[in-house]
């Protein structure tokens, strides 16, 4: 069921963002100079990932942040930073699972946009990495004719990697503010697997159980005035 | 290099663009199911194979129950066996199971000690925690028993432990 939301969202999004591109590239008021652009600091954008706030109405045991800058280089080339916060606190009829780390993601963006610069319609890159450790208390086990069994897990650290490939757009709604939305596939490259303590989150990553994921992010951008023509 | 500056992305734009998408993740938030559908139990599979005539005249296995000091209560082959085989899970508690082996039909009870390790797995935030287990020996008292064969040791929620008694 979820391939097929995801599959679903994947195509609304591939038709919606063809339509509005093939629009875009239509409109003449851009008269673009045919010379290349020197890979140069163009600009630096701030952004805030309001998409994790969504945890408090759909997640509740989840709160997490995430930030991002982007550097423009060239308006064609975007190095990108992202960081952010994750903690879990799952108490259940059976268990008590906490959980809380860091992430670390560093990547490129590529702007497939000619005639609007300012804007970002492209592709991306990431390599993530998370810190985290987890835990579990009043693990309760009641298999069949013996007494319950109440016991704790130690709390175990980890080091996870993975990949990040995403497309997505960017666009200023306000003078410096922009918005923007990617959609992103997460492939897991180590650290992920556990046998005996199978990690349920993974701070940036998503669902441990899991190698590959699928996510979508929503950013508001503070474009700092600098180097702005 | 200079550029005349157009929105690429219109307001109107944005909308139509944020909304299906938040709509979409709220659609597939909601849609996760909540229950565990997975097998929580760790079984292990005690084939009974019976060569003693003795024992098979007076129907030794359709009498059998089984039962650990424990448990408050027995299994009984003529309800939860079939295929001269019956299943039960080893104690989460400890790392030696003592299971006691009784017969209306036989004056003598048999006990079998098994001894394993135990690990603590996580298997789904829907399911909980679950105990897989991996047997090292299997002892037993020698009154109806004649021998006793592990042929799987390992006892997960997907794989179900295997041994084999001799009467």
């Amino acid at each position: 069921m979820y391939k097929a939301i995801f599959r679903y969202i994947f195509s609304i999004l591939f038709i919606f963002t063809s339509v509005s591109f093939s629009f875009g590239q239509n409109d003449s008021l851009y008269v673009p100079k045919e010379e290349k652009e020197p890979l140069e600091l163009k600009g630096i954008k701030f952004g805030l990932n309001v998409g994790r706030f969504s945890d408090y109405l759909f997640k509740p045991e989840r709160i997490s942040y995430e930030a991002s800058f982007d550097f423009n280089l060239s308006h064609k080339y975007y190095g990108v930073i992202e960081a952010g916060y994750s903690e879990i606190d799952m108490e259940k009829d059976n268990y008590h699972y906490v959980s809380d780390g860091t992430f670390f993601k560093i990547g490129m963006d590529y702007n497939m946009l000619k005639k609007y610069p300012s804007d970002f319609f492209g592709v991306g890159v990431r390599l993530g990495r998370a810190d985290f450790k987890h835990s579990a208390q009043n693990v309760l086990i009641e298999p069949d004719h013996w007494p319950s069994y109440t016991t704790s897990i130690d709390s175990k650290s980890y080091n996870t990697y993975w990949l990040e490939v995403s497309f997505g757009l960017k666009g200023e709604l306000l003078k410096n503010v922009y918005f923007g939305w990617s959609a992103i596939v997460k492939i897991a490259v180590s650290g992920r697997e556990d046998v005996d303590f199978q990690p349920y989150d993974i701070p940036g990553f998503g669902k441990g159980a899991k190698s590959i994921n699928l996510g979508a992010n929503y950013y508001i951008y503070y474009q700092i005035p600098f180097n702005r023509k | 290099m200079s550029f005349q500056r157009v929105p690429f992305i219109t307001k109107m734009k944005i909308i139509k663009y944020i909304l299906p998408l938040l709509i979409i993740t709220a659609i597939i938030i909601s849609c996760s199911d909540d229950q565990c559908n997975s097998e929580t139990d760790s079984l292990l599979k005690c084939e009974l194979i019976v060569t003693d005539t003795n024992l098979t005249a007076i129907k030794f296995i359709d009498s059998l129950s089984i039962y650990s000091p424990e448990w408050s209560d027995s299994i009984h082959y003529s309800e939860e066996g079939s295929d001269n085989c019956l299943l039960f899970t080893l104690s989460p508690e400890s790392d030696t199971t003592e299971i006691v082996f009784t017969s209306k039909q036989a004056e003598f009870k048999d006990t079998i000690y098994i001894y394993y390790q135990r690990e603590f797995v996580f298997l789904s935030p829907e399911c909980g925690f679950v105990v897989n287990c991996k047997i090292d020996t299997v002892l037993n008292t020698y009154n109806y028993i004649d021998s006793l064969k592990i042929i799987k040791d390992e006892i997960t929620t997907n794989v179900q432990g295997h041994i084999q008694i001799y009467f």
